[in-house]
């Protein structure tokens, strides 16, 4: 929280005089400010003896306050910064790729929602591996559970470009790919808080070539599951901030966002993913994977999207 | 804040203002179904609560819709309100393409041409079209532009940024009034309960003054709903807001669903089965006195058959004021329609 004694040096109307009148009426900091009610703090003002001064502070409050939401925007420059901003990035799995009418939104979060060995981290590789081939650009992968595999993503490059190139040029291109995927092992909540919000920083502080357009968690369950249960309060609110910090990497940064979410048995053994009712606020794609027994056939269906009827499905191979 | 000040006082109108201001205020018969049953006012404040998906959004689209287009252009009816509409969206998933496609959906519709096409294929198709109808594309363009520049947006990561949203839209709307002389109407948010588990959990005793109001889920709301209210004093715009509810997932949890969905559609048994409230209501009594109409949405299990399509159907009813029946709809490209 920002005390308002840090807005000083900017604001000139903020100074010590003004700091008092505030904390008599208990605002402390610009959040105590925005809980307050306006006109009862003008009323309060017009009743000091210096009353001009104090509402040129208030004035200035409210346009610290201004600069504290995402700007206004209207339809046309939204559509805007969609066309420009917001690419659509190819997984490299067909199937999936048609569902979805090109691939991955950039700026949106996609979740994969299916049980064990259903094809979730095949997918994840392969979209990584896809990315950094195709639209080279470069990948975070945050590996929660251990399986992350190089030699799969080396596989699939290698499946992409059956062009006769030397050994060379392909040993060249292979590591230009791995390269440009970074990978973090992250095994609990905290950590990935952290990894976060560093990226973060990086982003905001370096424009420029090899942006980040993808990032990918597998698996986002495994790291959020621990914390639920008992009273639920701050699990949740961890689950929501975690959501929530993805969603503004995502937009901010035109990022596609790819988590995966495994399942687990729900009422009547009928199985529901592990990140159910609340989670379900904070992807904007939701797709079910299932892999039917004995062959390596994937189908996977849309269950939610933000502008496409859910129900639509396709399938497609697993390699490897 | 003293212009503010100055605006309440210089608040007199002309007659003919006052005649405008009136009767855009009572033509609010404009709403999407499910909303189209009871006449909605400005002022009014409307909750549209349902499991995720139930098209929630998608009606918030398709009431902005109705709103930003105008009555008439160039002879053709649209039967809009030309007024402004704002989207707060604190769920961060709102989708711009989505409603430029049903807007074009809608103006090429009512403009004549019933040629479903998306975009790819009218960029495609545009050589092949005469020249009255190319010109009828531009016209098109002009008026599509227009309503989207009447479509505002702010998305909002926390509930501190929902709240500085809400502090300075009074001057935001001042501006927007000034320069495109269009006037707001309707204000969405979606959805209000989405900072719920995080406000909750981040509420802390506060510390430094006795008077120091402390950081909480009530007090947020307290003053969510204090800005809104004196915001819809000098804006007079109708307010939606969705809400998610946790409960039944259609697609994994049946069993649970049909607890309370009844297996026929029986529009008579509708009342009695949702006697008790068929979620769970855990927003503040601060934001719950403030809503004057609440409508519940949901998905059913039934599937139907429109123009060899496949369509999902959903329910919506009254909840506040209670009405004792059904509605029944479906989505489809140019928005949300009833089915009988």
């Amino acid at each position: 929280m920002a005390p308002l004694k840090s807005l000083e040096p900017e604001f000139s109307a903020i100074d010590s005089h003004f700091q008092m009148f505030c904390v008599s009426l208990g605002i402390f900091t610009v959040e105590d400010f925005l809980l307050y009610d306006l006109h009862k703090l003008t009323g309060f003002a017009e009743q000091k003896p210096n009353s001009e001064r104090l509402k040129q502070g208030i004035t200035q409050l409210l346009s610290v306050v201004d600069g504290l939401h995402k700007p206004w925007m209207n339809g046309m420059d939204l559509l805007e910064d969609a066309k420009q901003n917001k690419h659509i990035l190819s997984t490299g799995c067909e199937g999936i790729d048609m569902l979805l009418g090109g691939g991955l939104r950039e700026g949106q979060l996609t979740e994969i929602v299916g049980p064990s060995s259903s094809g979730k981290t095949q997918v994840c590789l392969q979209a990584a591996s896809s990315v950094a081939k195709k639209h080279m650009g470069s990948v975070v992968y945050i590996d929660t559970c251990n399986s992350f595999s190089p030699q799969r993503v080396a596989s699939f490059v290698g499946l992409v470009s059956n062009l006769p190139f030397d050994q060379g040029a392909k040993h060249k291109i292979l590591q230009n790919v791995m390269s440009n995927i970074l990978c973090h092992s992250v095994f609990d909540i905290f950590a990935m808080f952290g990894v976060l919000h560093q990226l973060e920083f990086k982003l905001r502080s370096q424009k420029g070539d090899n942006q980040v357009q993808l990032l990918i968690v597998d698996s986002i369950s495994s790291l959020i599951t621990p914390i639920l249960g008992g009273s639920g309060l701050h699990g949740h609110a961890l689950m929501l901030s975690v959501g929530y910090l993805l969603k503004k990497l995502a937009h901010e940064h035109n990022i596609a966002i790819l988590v995966t979410n495994h399942t687990v048995g729900g009422e009547g053994g009928i199985p529901k993913p592990a990140l159910g009712e609340t989670w379900k606020s904070i992807p904007h794609v939701r797709l079910l994977l299932s892999r039917d027994r004995g062959n390596n056939i994937c189908s996977v269906s849309i269950i939610k999207h933000s502008s496409m009827a859910s129900g639509k499905a396709a399938s497609f191979m697993i390699y490897g | 804040m003293p212009t503010s000040a100055k605006w309440w006082i210089d608040g007199d109108e002309s007659a003919a203002e006052m005649l405008a201001r009136v009767s855009a205020e009572r033509s609010v018969s404009l709403l999407p179904p499910p909303l189209h049953r009871l006449p909605l006012r400005v002022g009014n404040v409307v909750e549209l609560v349902g499991p995720s998906p139930s098209a929630k959004t998608l009606i918030l689209i398709q009431a902005a819709i109705n709103t930003i287009l105008p009555s008439e252009w160039n002879g053709v009816h649209y039967g809009g309100l030309e007024r402004s509409v704002m989207f707060i969206d604190l769920d961060c998933r709102f989708d711009i393409l989505c409603l430029s496609e049903m807007l074009k959906h809608r103006i090429m519709n009512l403009n004549g041409s019933m040629n479903k096409m998306n975009q790819d294929q009218e960029d495609i198709g545009m050589q092949n079209f005469d020249t009255r109808r190319k010109s009828n594309i531009a016209y098109d363009e002009e008026l599509y532009t227009l309503c989207m520049r009447r479509f505002l947006y702010v998305r909002c990561y926390d509930s501190f940024e929902f709240l500085s949203t809400l502090k300075t839209m009074h001057c935001h709307l001042q501006k927007e009034k000034e320069v495109k002389h269009s006037s707001i109407h309707l204000l969405m948010i979606d959805s209000i309960g989405a900072f719920y588990w995080v406000d909750r959990a981040t509420s802390f005793l506060p510390s430094g003054s006795t008077n120091r109001k402390s950081l909480s889920l009530q007090s947020v709301f307290e003053t969510v709903v204090q800005e809104i209210r004196k915001l819809v004093q000098v804006h007079p715009m109708l307010v939606i807001a969705t809400k998610t509810t946790t409960f039944g997932d259609r697609n994994f949890a049946n069993e649970a669903h049909r607890k309370y969905l009844p297996d026929t559609l029986d529009f008579r048994n509708a009342a009695t089965n949702t006697r008790q409230l068929p979620y769970q209501e855990n927003m503040p009594s601060v934001w719950q006195s403030f809503v004057t109409h609440r409508v519940h949405v949901r998905p059913s299990d039934h599937v139907t058959i429109v123009d060899r399509q496949n369509h999902s159907l959903y329910l919506s009813e009254w909840l506040l004021p209670s009405l004792s029946y059904l509605d029944k709809f479906i989505v489809q490209d140019g928005g949300v329609f009833l089915h009988n």
